[in-house]
């Protein structure tokens, strides 16, 4: 079993073939971030799921799926949570460096920083970071990877709590750890690592037996977010100076036209002035 | 007469139409105090799903590019040196400058931190295109302030001041043309992050080149608007020649920017385009109505010129360009399980702001020397447009 | 548990039937999944899929209250494809065992029954002796009196076509799960059965849990890693509570509470220690003698001694039937003064909820000792009562909970774990311990002062030290018991006051004391047992035998002398539990079931030692209602008993408030969800799971609900003929109408965890179950009923 390695870069992986759906990791994680429990009323979402959604409140969500496919019933469940991306959107976008992808694994959040912009939240592909609507000076929130506990080579609350489903450890163990038992067992995984490639890779890696699109997981881009805005970023400076030089050269050019065009006037008028002069004379 | 009763007879004495607009900007204040007072959550239907509405959508990525007329002229006249145009540039400085002072404001509200906007500055993230567009925005508006004190500096005749300024004059043209350019495309470059999440008929890899282009067209477009009110409304001269030149250049400017959107969308997109009828139809509205119909007509006038039917090309452009924006950063992303709909005191800030807009304008233009004619009408070779 | 939860993991086939370990044990499914890592195939049994179901490789669904039928097809299947580990059988079982003739089976009923007295007279449920005393047998199990021959013509009552019949199981899905896990009886293939309520919570619930082990007797999975019959314990300490005497009929270690017929200590030993003329069983119980004396001196100490039968006189005698359910009759009928609820609800929790209430009403005074004000201890607030026409006057006495104290918890495992207090409780409340150490000083004091028959109370040895609480170390102490003098046993000598080291060396004539003889080698010289907390395991089978400690005497599967062939090798020796060393003549791995050699060497026992008889029994004499399992209907059940004339269990009286007129069409049932715990109290009041689950429901399939005009989340009333409840309805398609005898029949399942106090409230389930138990647990009949449900309620 892999454990905590502060030294190195550390993910979850998240086998919901052996999630119960328990929700034992969502409990722990509001007792470790003393987090407000939220008004729900009946259910409201399939099966037990509650609340809605990932929230201010709700840095994890156990979402429930209830179908039926080939006349069987599924009943499954989904672990939502912050995806600590390798190169995270959240991190390229705030203008302020509000969000850090630290060594350890976690993508932290130092909400002195923050202007509230919000930007991370439409960056976000994995749509993780939440706002605090409650408040009047409202910060971003999310799950930052118990990174309080990860420094102390604790692993995360929510991991801590799982019986079942969940393991933490450095990178490479957990990505082999995921290959293993998609090799070990062709027939109960579906073959791919959700979270491996998703946004260019991330920190959370899930296996699963039914396709991720019926589990409720977004379709992704593979490529890494910030890859997408920085060819148009790196321009900028070139850009600056191309359209800046470009349209002082032809100022000049034009105006220099035009300053000819003026002596030459100016000549004329000054020969035209002399020679109305003279006339007035 | 007390004061009272003086003040009450100035307001009295206003057209209806500014009196509604300072009722206007009365109202949006109030709500952005509300707003202040009880926080974004309560006062507006933002959501963590919808974490951007119509103030980022209209106040800011609609109105910088409303506002592009200013650094778009300015280049025309200074360094095409298309010089019969500069009675239109002080207006479109001050337009500019109104705009951008008033995106400014906008953001502030908006901000959930507004007390720590100012970390922009020291707190510097190249990876982010918001980084980059407060930067700009910030220099620009400067930009735009310094240009605009050369009326302010005519009016009180600080001779100089005027002369400092006249001497800066090309220098500034320059840059702002280029913080423009790196800006209009920046707003772009936000919604190029938005991989998965705005539909295809919108997203692709040129959203930053199109976004400029587009401005381009809008900020001309929004100066003909202008000139064609100054004249119809505050008695100013009759400026219909000069905008027969400046529309000789929106067909291409707008032809340009249909070829790349079209191009860039079969060829760049790569995911299905038509596949939700709400999106086809919002995208058939923005670029039929919105673009390539203003695109005939303006094709058409360097035959027939008619004051309207000119007035009525710029606004469907116009009409265009803000669709376009809005479809970007709220339709094309929505949810049609949850649908977002700006609240009243989101909607009565915005409101306000296009008033404070409007009244500051009026106000500038009556008190300021900013149509002020003083070069000759010029015969300046433009590209000719051929229809063939 | 047979076994423990570790042992889980060695499992090839799992059964999960009446029991929902996903959400109720949660834990466990650590060590299925570890299982299922290995290759075990995981089977559900239940009326819903649940999220147990989402983790099984089959999903069988059965109409609440038929698992006889659904084990008696599985039975039957084993017998008629000679699926049996036959030596094992023969060897291990009573199956070779002959039947007194006059046993027979008619019709749904054994031999013996009075019908009016809901009882069976057991005189033929006997084997045939020889003239030694010595039982018959026919090894080769072809004598038609032979068990195995009686069971195969039982059970051959039992075919697919009728067993889907009356479950409703479609039979595809049933042949899946009997395929499955009838495969394992093959000596290296074990399946190991987890269950729990949905077993044990009907008027045939005992019968339901033999009807487990025999099927797993049959395979040969007792006594073997990863087999066995696993009762998911419920509450945490619920195992400790029963070892301890929670029960009314039993004493600590499972010793008889003696009855009236009972008149002295050698007439309580003569009707209670089981004796045997085969010189081949251990007949451990033939030790009652010893554990019953060294519990009296536990409990009076010196004042105990031979002259007064070690103060037998001064314990209780039962007459009758002091179960939950007639208590609450009692209290109904107003023969209480008072009652004391130290962590329970029953308000809540009871059966027939409304009629416990009413009761309520008629007491003198009531305490209830808890971390939470329990609807119970408001009871005089639940909707409907007028407070005004109520006397009782209540105490609530704030507890400490588990974290907060010190002790030992057992576990469904048997493993007696110490935990250590880890905080001081908030304000007033106060540990169990304490508070009853205060009662009974005050007790003593008062009985010293002017008491009748005083001597149980003022002699009882009752010393924990001078500190605030009652010293847990010593109560500890004193129940794995200590020499009241110096004594030479087994050529070792020990000292007066030292700890006995286990319950072998325990005496009956008042050397030694012993509060709880199982405890017995939990706290000995060495020190506390129960505090151990070592993760070496020598033969990798995870048993942790220095982990804690685990009854009897450390042993962690039980009948584990079954796990080996007749040599004393393990019948799978790559899981082997024991093996015997031939050279060193001792058993490795495992402490085994005594220390005898193997079965095919002189001197040896056999393996079910526990078992007068030393077989484990196929057929078995000492229940209630039959020696065979045999299907019978709740008594509230919307099919006729297709399996005999006998409708329901003829050894249950049904009460007054059933109704099985048609009126009530559908199949009530009752459960619990992960995000709550039983009765609500302690987890109702917790935003968190509040949260997760905020209000009362029920659950139907999307076919009920189209009938009733019921959507997602629609108030809906449900109704029996005891009672009335309102809630939130729940459309799904994990419930699904089944066919039974060609009839569509409908269940209608709830949680019970709900009630009118705290900060989430409902309407208890419990308004609507039927106060009527299991023939010899008399545990109420919680799962299966009749009820209607109809759109709409006061509160929608
Ligand atoms: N989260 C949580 N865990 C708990 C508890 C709790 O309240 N909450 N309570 C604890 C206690 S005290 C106990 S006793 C245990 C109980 O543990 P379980 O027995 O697992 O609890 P239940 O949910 O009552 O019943 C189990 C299953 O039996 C099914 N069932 C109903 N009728 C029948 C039937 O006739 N046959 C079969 N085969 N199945 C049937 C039900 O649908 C249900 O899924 O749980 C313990 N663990
Ligand atoms: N319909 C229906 N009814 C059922 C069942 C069912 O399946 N269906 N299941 C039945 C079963 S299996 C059970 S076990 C019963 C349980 O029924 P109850 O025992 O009445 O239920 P609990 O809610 O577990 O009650 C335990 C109480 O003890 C308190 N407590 C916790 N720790 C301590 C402590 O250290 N000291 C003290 N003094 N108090 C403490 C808790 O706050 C709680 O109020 O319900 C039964 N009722
Ligand atoms: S999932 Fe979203 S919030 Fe989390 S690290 Fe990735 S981009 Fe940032
Ligand atoms: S809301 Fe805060 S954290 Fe998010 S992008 Fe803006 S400044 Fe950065
Ligand atoms: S890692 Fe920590 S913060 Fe994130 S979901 Fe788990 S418990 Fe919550
Ligand atoms: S704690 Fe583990 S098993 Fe339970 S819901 Fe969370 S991820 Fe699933
Ligand atoms: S509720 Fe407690 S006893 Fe039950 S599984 Fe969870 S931790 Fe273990
Ligand atoms: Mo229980």
């Amino acid at each position: 079993m892999s454990k905590v390695n502060i030294k190195k870069g550390n993910v979850f992986l998240i086998d919901l073939t052996k999630c119960t759906g328990c929700r034992g990791c969502m409990v722990a994680c509001k007792q470790w971030n003393q987090l407000q429990a939220e008004e729900t009323d009946f259910f409201s979402g399939e099966g037990y799921q509650n609340p809605r959604s990932t929230s201010e409140h709700t840095f994890t969500l156990i979402k429930f799926r209830e179908y039926e496919k080939n006349g069987k019933i599924e009943f499954s469940f989904y672990k939502e949570m912050c995806m600590h991306c390798d190169d995270p959107a959240c991190v390229s976008v705030c203008p302020v460096n509000a969000f850090v992808k630290t060594p350890e694994g976690p993508v932290i959040y130092e909400s002195d920083l923050c202007i509230g912009c919000r930007f991370c939240m439409i960056g976000c592909p994995f749509n993780m970071a939440k706002y605090e609507w409650s408040k009047k000076l409202p910060l971003v929130k999310k799950c930052d990877g118990c990174y309080s506990r990860i420094k102390e080579g604790l692993e995360p609350a929510c991991v801590t709590a799982c019986a079942t489903a969940m393991d933490y450890g450095p990178h490479d163990e957990i990505l082999k750890m995921a290959q293993q038992r998609l090799k070990q067992f062709p027939d109960r995984y579906l073959d791919k690592i959700y979270g491996k490639d998703e946004a260019g890779g991330t920190g959370v890696f899930y296996l699963t037996s039914e396709p991720f699109e019926e589990l409720g997981f977004d379709t992704v881009t593979k490529r890494a977010l910030p890859s997408y805005t920085w060819p148009a970023l790196s321009l900028v400076p070139a850009t600056f100076l191309t359209v800046g030089a470009g349209l002082s050269a032809l100022t000049w050019i034009t105006n220099r036209r035009e300053r000819i065009e003026k002596e030459k006037n100016e000549k004329l008028d000054k020969q035209n002035s002399t020679e109305s002069k003279e006339e007035q004379i | 007469m007390s004061a009272a009763r003086s003040i009450s007879n100035e307001f009295n004495s206003y057209h209806w139409f500014v009196k509604l607009m300072m009722m206007l900007v009365v109202v949006g204040a109030v709500s952005a105090i509300i707003r202040f007072v009880f926080g974004l959550g309560a006062t507006t239907n933002l959501s963590d799903r919808y974490p951007w509405g119509l103030w980022v959508s209209f106040d800011i990525v609609t109105a910088v590019p409303l506002a592009a007329g200013a650094f778009t002229l300015g280049a025309i006249v200074h360094c095409f040196n298309i010089k019969k145009l500069e009675p239109l540039v002080r207006p479109a400085i001050v337009t500019g400058f109104l705009g951008y002072s008033l995106v400014c404001v906008g953001l502030l509200v908006d901000l959930g931190q507004p007390h720590k906007g100012w970390h922009v500055l020291i707190h510097w993230n190249l990876q982010s295109p918001m980084f980059e567009v407060a930067m700009c925005v910030l220099a620009y508006t400067t930009v735009l302030f310094i240009e605009f004190l050369a009326p302010v500096a005519e009016k009180f005749g600080w001779k100089l001041s005027i002369r400092v300024l006249r001497w800066f004059e090309l220098p500034l043209v320059i840059l702002a043309a280029s913080i423009s350019t790196l800006h209009q495309s920046s707003l772009w470059t936000f919604f190029v992050i938005a991989v998965d999440k705005l539909h295809n008929l919108w997203y692709n890899p040129l959203l930053p080149l199109l976004f400029f282009m587009s401005a381009i067209c809008a900020g001309i477009c929004i100066i003909i608007l202008e000139a064609i009110s100054c004249h119809k409304w505050m008695g100013q001269p009759n400026e219909d020649e000069l905008l027969a030149t400046l529309i000789k250049i929106l067909p291409w400017t707008i032809g340009a920017y249909i070829i790349v959107r079209i191009l860039s969308m079969i060829f760049l997109g790569g995911r299905p385009v038509f596949d939700t009828p709400v999106m086809t139809w919002l995208f058939a509205v923005e670029m039929g109505v919105g673009f390539i119909l203003p695109f005939i007509m303006f094709s058409r006038m360097s035959i027939q010129n008619n004051v309207r039917f000119m007035g009525s090309a710029a606004a469907l452009l116009i009409f265009g360009v803000i669709m376009n924006r809005f479809n970007v950063s709220m339709f094309g992303m929505m949810d049609p399980n949850e649908i977002y709909f700006p609240s009243m005191i989101e909607s009565l800030v915005t409101l306000g702001i296009i008033a404070a807009h409007i009244l500051l304008f009026v106000v500038i233009a009556r008190h300021f020397p900013i149509f002020e004619h003083h070069t000759e009408p010029e015969e300046h070779p433009l590209p000719a447009y051929s229809r063939s | 548990m047979t076994n423990h939860w570790n042992d889980i993991q060695h499992s090839d086939v799992i059964l999960c039937i009446g029991s929902n370990p996903a959400e109720n044990h949660p834990i466990s499914f650590k060590y299925i999944n570890k299982a299922i890592d290995k290759g075990a195939k995981l089977l559900s049994v239940d009326p819903r899929f649940t999220r147990t179901s989402s983790m099984a490789d089959h999903f069988a669904q059965l109409r609440a209250g038929t698992d006889i039928s659904f084990i008696g097809g599985m039975i039957n299947y084993i017998l008629e494809n000679n699926l049996i580990h036959k030596e094992y059988v023969v060897n291990y079982t009573n199956a070779a065992f002959l039947i007194n003739e006059d046993f027979e089976f008619k019709d749904g009923v054994f031999s013996g029954l009075d019908a009016a007295s809901f009882s069976y007279e057991k005189d033929s449920w006997t084997y045939q002796f020889d003239s030694d005393g010595k039982v018959l047998r026919d090894d080769s199990l072809k004598d038609p009196r032979c068990v195995y021959q009686l069971m195969k013509k039982h059970y051959s009552r039992y075919t697919m076509e009728k067993v889907c019949e009356i479950t409703g199981t479609d039979r595809k899905n049933y042949m899946a799960v009997v395929e499955t896990f009838c495969s394992t009886g093959r000596p290296d293939k074990a399946a190991t059965i987890m269950y729990a309520m949905g077993t044990t919570q009907h008027t045939y619930g005992t019968q339901n849990v033999r009807s487990y082990a025999m099927l797993q007797l049959l395979l040969g999975n007792v006594g073997i890693a990863g087999g066995g019959i696993n009762a998911l314990r419920g509450e945490s300490n619920v195992q400790g509570s029963t070892d301890y005497a929670l029960l009314y009929h039993i004493l600590p270690g499972y010793l008889a509470v003696p009855t009236y017929a009972n008149t002295n200590l050698a007439e309580y030993l003569t009707r209670w220690t089981p004796t045997t003329t085969d010189t081949q069983s251990a007949n451990w119980w033939g030790n009652t003698p010893k554990y019953m004396v060294s519990l009296l001196k536990a409990y009076w100490g010196d004042v105990a001694t031979r002259e007064n039968d070690f103060c037998f006189d001064y314990l209780p005698k039962r007459s009758g039937n002091y179960s939950y359910i007639k208590l609450m009759e009692r209290m109904q009928r107003g023969e209480f003064d008072g009652l004391v609820n130290m962590g329970t609800n029953p308000i809540v929790g009871g059966a027939d909820s409304n009629a416990i209430g009413k009761g309520l009403d008629k007491l003198k005074w009531m305490v209830s000792v808890d971390l939470w004000e329990t609807d119970t201890s408001v009871f005089w607030r639940r909707p409907g009562a007028d407070p005004k026409t109520i006397d009782t006057e209540v105490f609530l006495l704030p507890a400490a909970s588990s974290v907060e104290k010190e002790g030992s918890v057992s576990n469904s495992g048997r493993w007696a774990q110490w935990r250590y207090k880890a905080i001081n409780p908030p304000g007033h409340a106060e540990s169990d311990a304490f508070i009853i150490d205060q009662w009974v000083k005050k007790l003593k004091e008062l009985y010293a002062k002017d008491g009748v028959y005083p001597g149980p109370i003022t002699d009882l040895d009752w010393n924990y030290g001078d500190g605030h609480e009652p010293d847990i170390d010593m109560v500890a102490r004193e129940c794995n018991g200590q020499f009241t003098k110096d004594m030479v046993i087994k050529g070792k000598s020990y000292k007066k006051g030292e700890q006995v080291p286990s319950f072998a060396f325990l005496q009956a004539d008042g050397s030694t004391t012993s509060g709880n003889w199982l405890y017995c080698n939990s706290y000995t010289e060495k020190g506390n047992m129960m505090k151990r907390r070592s993760l070496e395991d020598p033969s990798g089978m995870e048993n942790y035998h220095n982990w804690a400690w685990c009854w009897p005497v450390n042993r962690r599967i039980l009948y584990n002398r079954a796990s080996v062939d007749l040599n004393g090798k393990p019948w799978n020796s790559k899981k082997p539990v024991i093996a015997w060393n031939k050279i060193s003549r001792k058993w490795e791995g495992d402490i085994p079931d005594g220390g005898w050699p193997p079965m095919n060497e002189e001197g040896t026992k056999s393996p079910f030692i526990m078992i007068p008889e030393g077989f484990a029994r196929l057929f078995a004499s000492g229940l209630a209602d039959g020696p065979f399992p045999e299907h019978y209907e709740p008594m509230e059940s919307p099919a006729i008993n297709a399996m005999s004339a006998q409708q329901c269990n003829p050894a249950v009286m049904a009460p007054d408030n059933l109704d099985n007129s048609g009126k009530y069409p559908y199949v009530g049932t009752t459960y619990r969800v992960s995000e709550h715990w039983q009765a609500g109290a302690m987890t109702r009041n917790l935003p968190w799971l509040v949260e997760l689950v905020p209000d009362m429901f029920v659950e139907i399939s999307h076919e009920l609900a189209k009938k009733k005009g019921l959507q997602n989340g629609d108030m809906a009333t449900v109704t029996t003929v005891r009672g009335t409840i309102e809630a939130r309805t729940l459309v799904t398609g994990r419930l699904k109408p089944m066919v039974i005898s060609g009839k569509i029949v409908e269940h209608v399942g709830m949680p019970w965890h709900w009630g009118f106090n705290g900060l989430s409230t409902g309407a208890s389930a419990n308004t609507l179950t039927a106060a009527v138990g299991c023939a010899n647990t008399t545990i109420p009949e919680y799962k299966a009923f009749l009820c209607d449900i109809e759109k709409g309620g006061s509160q929608s």
